[in-house]
């Protein structure tokens, strides 16, 4: 890989894994407060999934430019973040959070189906073990959205709520990235053209068998990455306090 | 509504009660018992059963209904024949035992403990067969084959945790 390649799969790695590791940390937050001990232990899996996830990746970028994912995750300022606003928004309600985890996880399926794909071994070595697991978050998250959308007024009523904050943001989360064009040149990233529509069409599918309708496709714009919103400050600010009072962590 | 859960941990291995998960219905059962019976330890297959399906007798109990003729008072089917043999095991309660056909629950009992002989058992658990909900064997790759690459790790484990008493023992 040239230079250029190695820079648009840094930035392509990057944005996963903060992705990853933002929507795990707002699913880390229901932890101790979900609605019943055995959806709590659920959610704190699939919270834990996403982070794996997100480990997974910083991995692979590692391998390329000998970053530390610890320094990454918890050293890194704001700015220099390369998640989008649909992972940064606040965990909401119930529905909001398993619909959110059930787009995510449509999106991811058709993704890591493509990265399993990749001309770099790395990456389709960590697509392909990503995946296993990912199936079975769908099962569980689709689970959901199907029964809160089928379910009562209130449940019905939540679930609209939240598909009507989220359905607009989802464009920013598959859009591809300025580098992805020279990835899929180099067949790092194959059949990739196709993941946005190929999201969509199956996340409508799904939404539709929960009878819950997102209107028109959200606009194709662009994933804003670079840009530091307030949602994604406040959630780093609790998630490196930590870290941040004591990076060595020598001390209690 | 509560369900019991049976997890298989191995194909020569019988399935075994190992605790009981909140579920609006069957799916849902499947879905919570794999979340908290299935993240880590070794599991290639799942039952859950409504508990309140469950025919549940214990040693002491069978001794003081006896001597009855067992009672035809279920449908004429296959009953699933569990059995806890000892207290040995903390962490489970009943084996699968065997199936029998029979036309109820007690019935179905009343055969398993002719043919289980002089094999002692602490409580028996009876299930109809068509009470049980399984995981779909296709979907076990992806519902237990990544556990595998988790592991339980002590709290020692972590460096972090190993520096901080080092230097509570030096101040």
């Amino acid at each position: 890989m040239n230079e250029q390649v190695t820079g648009a799969l840094i930035s392509r790695l990057t944005a996963m894994a903060d992705d990853e590791l933002l929507l795990g940390h707002r699913d880390s937050e229901w932890t101790g407060h979900g609605p019943l001990l055995e959806e709590d232990i659920a959610l704190a899996n699939l919270a834990q999934d996403e982070i794996g996830h997100a480990v997974l990746w910083y991995g692979v970028r590692s391998q390329l430019d000998g970053s530390d994912p610890d320094s990454l995750a918890f050293g890194r300022a704001p700015q220099g973040f390369l998640s989008c606003g649909f992972v940064e928004l606040p965990r909401g309600d119930w529905a909001f959070t398993l619909l959110r985890q059930f787009l995510f996880d449509t999106y991811e399926a058709e993704a890591l189906a493509r990265l399993a794909g990749s001309a770099h071994a790395p990456l389709a070595e960590a697509a392909d073990k990503a995946r296993r697991e990912e199936l079975f978050h769908l099962r569980h998250t689709g689970l959901w959205v199907k029964r809160l959308g089928l379910g009562t007024d209130e449940s019905r009523r939540r679930s609209l709520a939240a598909l009507e904050e989220l359905w607009p943001l989802y464009a920013g989360l598959v859009a591809p990235l300025p580098g992805d064009q020279l990835l899929m040149d180099a067949n790092v990233l194959r059949d990739w053209a196709s993941l946005s529509g190929a999201v969509i069409d199956r996340a409508r599918t799904a939404l539709a068998a929960a009878e819950l309708d997102p209107g028109h496709d959200p606009d194709p714009a662009p994933a804003e990455r670079d840009v530091v919103r307030e949602h994604r400050r406040e959630l780093l600010a609790t998630m490196q306090e930590v870290a941040r009072q004591d990076p060595e962590a020598v001390a209690w | 509504m509560r369900w019991e859960v049976f997890k298989q941990d191995a194909p020569s291995k019988p399935h075994q009660a190992v605790g009981s998960v909140h579920g609006a219905d069957a799916e849902h059962a499947l879905l919570n018992a794999r979340h908290v019976f299935g993240r880590r330890p070794a599991a290639i297959s799942m039952w859950v059963v409504r508990a309140d399906r469950i025919y549940g007798r214990t040693a002491e109990e069978l001794a003081a209904e006896a001597p009855r003729a067992p009672v035809a008072s279920g449908n004429e089917g296959t009953y699933h024949v569990f059995r806890k043999a000892s207290h040995r095991r903390s962490m489970t309660f009943v084996d699968h035992l065997t199936d029998v056909r029979a036309a109820g629950p007690s019935e179905a009992l009343a055969v398993a403990l002719a043919g289980a002989g002089a094999e002692p058992g602490l409580a028996w658990w009876v299930v109809d067969a068509n009470d049980v909900h399984a995981t779909d064997p296709d979907a076990a790759a992806s519902w237990f084959e990544p556990a595998k690459d988790k592991t339980y790790k002590q709290q020692s484990q972590y460096g972090t945790v190993a520096a901080k008493r080092n230097e509570g023992a030096a101040g």
